[in-house]
């Protein structure tokens, strides 16, 4: 049989998003693969740069729609090493804090998306009731569910409510206890375990060449994980395993994750701890004047050159829930960024598309691209 | 080889291509390399430095001359090393090292996207984010965000 192209996207149920896969089939095996982005592209990088640096938080959210508060963390790491401000250590345990609250409700996103895909709707509804109680807590302290705007240059905006660690902690037993059921429904079906062992293989020879990160590349057995590797924030006062998994298949980058989310419980553990018994301040008291007064609109003094600010150069760099997330901001003293330069580990992870589908079949697809847990509003920025 | 020794050998063995070096929080080091010898640069610090991922090609446009960075990990050093090259304003291009890492053949797609330096040698220089046919690179300094308007562009596939 002719070989042909066939377009599995824009609009796909596979695709999570808005992006186009182009494979060639040979039959029903696939011979090649394309990925094709742009789809979600918004210029984030573009209107950085005509935003005050409170301001671009706002977009950060907008970057990552499920892990908004890890976009935050990393893009505010870069900038306050570029403007010289130093965080209070309460802020650093709450965002480091949040960050794994915003993982574990990532993580369950992609396992309640991942496992329907494959056909069973059950952990579809459970995940879904799961990540609700996580969105609950973070609404409980920012004041909302998915774009929160809650870092600022020199901390946190509030502190987070009274009692809110006891309630904290109720839900991580409760999640904790439902991890269980997530891996007792997937690991003893046997139609989880056909669509799920062997496929999508991608090695770690592979994964180092290609630049994957993340789960998928702790799940082809490399250990890297910027939180131990690079500590930053609060990390290196934690104490935490990076999950590993030989299979380098779908189902190794299940079982990694699944485990991550056990490590972020024990991490949102510890600092709550922490917080208990350390009050204090949770924004910085010097910070430039200039970082949260609004912007004009555009066209008016929308890029104002004011010399006397100190310059510089930030680089940030976490583990965020889909692998390594940079952050690179280039300061020229003026009142806005002068470029702000993102990495997505999405991106990477879906430009190696070729790699991990070839010679895999058409009904492979669907379980294969969800293990790498696309969020198309961080790969197209 | 230690972390430490990583620039002084790089020097002895470029000594006319790298021409600066600065230390930076974050990064083990912040070097300043002769875009010509970018590739061979390059290679070294994967074979021999340890130096086995290519976790971020970008552009900056600094309206004159262009910047092109590079940022390499190396699970050995658990560090960041950071390489920039500069390059003309007028027609600004470098060498791929996309044959180095093959990683980094998208973040080279992005760059010659949005800041417009041609990447020579380079597999497959297409477009990433914005259509094929689309005349401008957004993130040059040129570019005003403004209003959005009518552009006719090309279709992708027909």
């Amino acid at each position: 049989m002719s070989e042909m192209w066939v377009n599995m996207g824009p609009q796909h149920p596979m695709t999570h998003g808005l992006w186009n896969l182009r494979v060639k089939i040979d039959g029903e095996v696939i011979v090649d693969a394309d990925p094709e982005m742009g789809f979600l592209h918004r210029g984030i990088e573009k209107i950085c740069e005509y935003r005050r640096y409170n301001e671009v938080v706002t977009l950060m959210d907008r970057t990552c729609y499920v892990a908004g508060l890890s976009w935050e963390h990393v893009y505010l790491m870069a900038v306050e090493q570029a403007l010289g401000v130093s965080v209070p250590a309460r802020a650093e345990y709450i965002r480091v804090m949040s960050h794994e609250l915003q993982r574990l409700a990532s993580h369950i996103m992609w396992y309640a998306a991942f496992v329907q895909d494959i056909g069973l709707m059950t952990p579809f509804l459970y995940g879904m009731r799961d990540r609700d109680l996580i969105l609950d807590l973070l609404q409980s302290y920012t004041g909302a569910r998915m774009t929160y705007e809650y870092m600022r240059v020199g901390g946190v905006r509030n502190d987070v409510p009274v009692g809110f660690t006891d309630r904290c902690r109720k839900v991580m037993d409760w999640l904790e206890e439902k991890i269980h059921d997530y891996e007792a429904l997937c690991d003893r079906s046997d139609i989880f375990l056909k669509r799920t062992v062997g496929l999508g293989i991608l090695k770690a020879k592979e994964c180092l060449d290609l630049g994957v990160t993340g789960p998928m590349l702790r799940a082809a057995g490399v250990p890297r994980d910027l939180r131990r590797d690079h500590p930053y924030s609060a990390y290196p006062e934690l104490d935490f395993v990076i999950p590993t998994h030989d299979g380098a298949d779908v189902y190794g980058r299940y079982r990694v994750r699944m485990e991550e989310m056990r490590q972020s419980i024990a991490i949102v553990r510890q600092t709550l701890e922490w917080l208990d018994h350390h009050p204090g301040r949770v924004l910085a008291e010097k910070v430039p004047r200039f970082v949260g007064t609004p912007t004009p609109p555009p066209g008016r003094e929308s890029y104002i050159l004011r010399r006397g600010y100190p310059k510089g150069r930030g680089f940030a760099a976490i583990e965020e829930p889909h692998g390594e997330a940079l952050a690179y901001v280039i300061n020229e003293g003026a009142e806005h960024p002068y470029r702000v330069k993102f990495r997505s580990p999405v991106m990477v992870n879906i430009a190696a598309a070729k790699d991990y589908l070839v010679g895999y079949r058409v009904s492979d697809i669907p379980p294969i691209m969800g293990s790498v847990d696309i969020c198309v509003g961080e790969s197209d920025r | 080889m230690k972390a430490e020794e990583v620039v002084p050998r790089l020097q002895a063995e470029f000594p006319s291509a790298v021409q600066s070096v600065a230390l930076r929080p974050g990064v083990l080091a912040r070097l300043e390399v002769d875009p010509g010898s970018i590739v061979p640069i390059a290679r070294w610090l994967r074979d021999q430095a340890t130096f086995c991922h290519c976790s971020m090609v970008g552009g900056v446009d600094w309206v004159e001359r262009r910047e092109v960075l590079y940022l390499l990990w190396s699970d050995e050093f658990r560090t960041y090393l950071e390489i920039s090259a500069w390059v003309p304003g007028e027609d600004p291009h470098i060498d791929s090292v996309s044959g180095v890492w093959r990683g980094a053949i998208w973040h080279e797609r992005e760059t010659w996207d949005l800041v417009g330096i041609r990447f020579v040698g380079h597999p497959d220089l297409r477009r990433v984010f914005l259509p094929e046919g689309y005349e401008f690179h957004p993130l040059l300094k040129s570019m005003e965000l403004h209003e959005p308007e009518e552009l006719e562009v090309k279709r992708r596939h027909v």
